[in-house]
């Protein structure tokens, strides 16, 4: 070995400390918020309120804070609504994404890349900015809520499972991803269905939708964990406490716990689970998804 | 005959596609499209959710001496300069650790990417109570340290930084993932061609790998800003814009003004100018990005 390669060396193992360094400080970062929430539910009230400052609960099975949590708020309900919106938002826009995907990707018809331009805009259009025309479209859908045909005199969608699922059916995120997807497939597919005379739609129902496991898959991922965190919408279209998803109820529970941490940090764990599981499922799906899209919703 | 034939072929297929594309497309139209237009309609009225009258600009020039909206403005900018390049960097970072040789790749790409699948309710939950004046563990952690405590929220020179400082540990992952998408399609034969002219580690990250990044880093931004640019959620949870409007942002005034004054005009004149500002910004990117929609996957 000679000089300048022994140098070379130490500075590569140079580079290769700083790397481990900066990584181990970063997960440090990452782990330290999501650590002080699951130590500070399994504390006491006191343990709270000590002036100076203990890392570990003093048992780990005091789970007190859990049932509290669970004793404070209708979570049964917050957790059905939550569910029920997520499960129904999620089938809905597989099935008119991926349809939409694989025409904008397969067919030829006039407007489409005037119609798929105008899709991709929507991606730069933020909710709040359209929040208040949605209210009021779905505050006068007509015949719904005690409203008249003309939508007036109830309050129409709002406060409804509808307010909440119908908008998000379909988007341009999905669209776009289930475009990208079908766009890699092998045009000899169509020939070869057009062949046996299957028609377009048919071609997809039996030819595409079975080989799209991946990007449903995918989109179920992205989309389950877009619904299920989604506060904006709830927090804006719902009202009765019957209504409120999971994410509003722990909101409300901030106020209700005041100054029992140990609490707060509890509901908060009980409404992170759900997406923690799926995320430790199905990992490779929500970087495939990101990679292939750039967008998480 | 057969051009017959192929001409009817081609028909069908054009209707097939309009059938396939028109249930997300019509819920694309009636929530996104119709909501921008009626959003810039209603911001020339003073309606109220009972009556609306045509005002003409005045809701814009109210917009010009409202302070609070200006502060909003001033703030959302801050927000964005404080939270939108540290992310970058950091991500940035990450993802060039992650593309060595290193052990625990995989896990350390799962833990850097888990904050961005908690709400931004549950994150900001977690982190009132890292923040938290009196009894938060950070400023506990600084007392039994002997240092002075920290007004995390609780002033309005810090406020915003903090709430950045949140947002910056729940994306920086997000970031992470695409960079690390980005560097894995650099072909290896540039950094070969590179070590073959003798160049250094810190050459061949100038010469190859940040001009090969160019289209990564221009999406990461654009998707930044477009974020970044509405935030909310962990502006209403965590100081709700206080303390004195320090942290109240365009979105938040549109909620505000939109949803508890009910003033829906002037709340929608506002709208407009976050989305004219998000447009303005996406539309200046593209431009000096040289992307085009290819650059969206």
């Amino acid at each position: 070995m000679t000089l300048a390669d022994m140098g070379k060396k130490k500075k590569e193992n140079l580079v290769k400390g700083i790397s481990y360094a900066v990584l181990i400080i970063w997960v440090l970062i990452t782990l330290v918020p999501i650590i002080f929430t699951v130590l500070t539910a399994f504390k006491t009230d006191p343990e709270i309120s000590m002036a100076s400052f203990k890392w570990l609960p003093e048992s780990f099975g005091n789970i007190e804070s859990f049932r509290q949590a669970f004793a404070m708020g209708d979570w049964f309900q917050y957790f059905k609504n939550s569910l029920f919106i997520t499960a129904v938002t999620v089938v809905g826009s597989l099935i008119f994404n991926s349809m939409a995907g694989y025409a904008f990707a397969r067919l030829k018809f006039k407007g489409r890349e005037f119609l798929f331009m105008s899709v991709l805009l929507g991606m730069m259009v933020s909710p709040q900015s359209i929040i208040i025309p949605q209210y009021v479209m779905m505050r006068s859908a007509p015949l719904f809520g005690g409203n008249n045909i003309l939508g007036q005199g109830g309050t129409g969608l709002l406060d409804t499972y509808g307010s909440l699922i119908v908008p998000f059916l379909a988007g341009a995120f999905g669209i776009f991803l289930c475009r990208q997807f079908y766009s890699t497939f092998p045009t000899s597919l169509d020939d070869a269905a057009r062949i046996d005379g299957c028609g377009v739609i048919k071609t997809y129902f039996v030819i595409y939708l079975p080989l799209s496991k991946t990007i449903l898959a995918t989109l179920t991922i992205l989309k389950s964990v877009a619904t299920w965190n989604d506060f904006f919408y709830p927090l804006i279209m719902t009202q009765s406490e019957k209504m409120k998803t999971v994410q509003l109820g722990l909101q409300m529970f901030r106020g209700s716990s005041m100054t029992h941490y140990n609490y707060l940090m509890a509901a908060t764990i009980i409404t992170v689970i759900p997406m923690v599981i799926v995320y430790a499922c199905a990992q490779k799906y929500f970087v495939q998804g990101i990679v292939s899209s750039g967008m998480k919703n | 005959m057969k051009r017959i034939g192929k001409k009817r072929g081609k028909l069908e297929q054009q209707n097939a596609a309009y059938l396939l594309i028109a249930p997300s497309y019509l819920i694309y139209l009636f929530f996104v499209l119709i909501p921008v237009i009626w959003t810039i309609a209603m911001s020339f009225t003073d309606y109220n959710l009972s009556k609306a009258h045509f005002v003409g600009i005045s809701n814009y020039i109210q917009l010009t001496k409202d302070p609070i909206f200006i502060k909003s403005v001033g703030n959302t900018l801050f927000y964005c300069l404080l939270a939108i390049v540290p992310a970058m960097l950091l991500g940035l970072a990450l993802a060039m650790f992650l593309n060595q040789k290193l052990k625990g790749k995989g896990f350390l790409r799962t833990l850097f990417y888990l904050p961005n699948i908690f709400s931004m309710v549950a994150v900001s939950m977690a982190w009132l109570y890292l923040y938290d004046t009196t009894s938060g563990i950070l400023n506990k952690v600084l007392k039994d340290l002997g240092m002075q405590a920290v007004p995390w929220i609780s002033s309005a020179s810090m406020a915003m930084i903090s709430i950045a400082i949140m947002s910056i540990w729940s994306t920086t992952g997000y970031n992470m993932i695409l960079f690390l998408s980005g560097l894995q399609g650099i072909p290896d034969y540039l950094y070969e061609a590179a070590s073959i002219d003798g160049a250094t580690a810190w050459e061949k990250f100038i010469h190859v790998t940040i001009p090969m990044l160019k289209p990564t880093t221009f999406f990461v931004f654009v998707m930044a800003c477009i974020n970044s640019f509405q935030v909310f959620g962990q502006v209403l949870i965590v100081t709700n814009g206080g303390p004195m409007n320090s942290t109240t942002t365009i979105a938040h005034q549109i909620y505000r003004n939109g949803f508890e004054y009910y003033k829906m005009g002037y709340a929608s004149a506002q709208a407009v100018v976050l989305m004219v500002i998000i447009f303005a910004i996406t539309l200046i990117n593209m431009r000096f990005g040289g992307g085009d929609e290819n650059d969206l996957g």
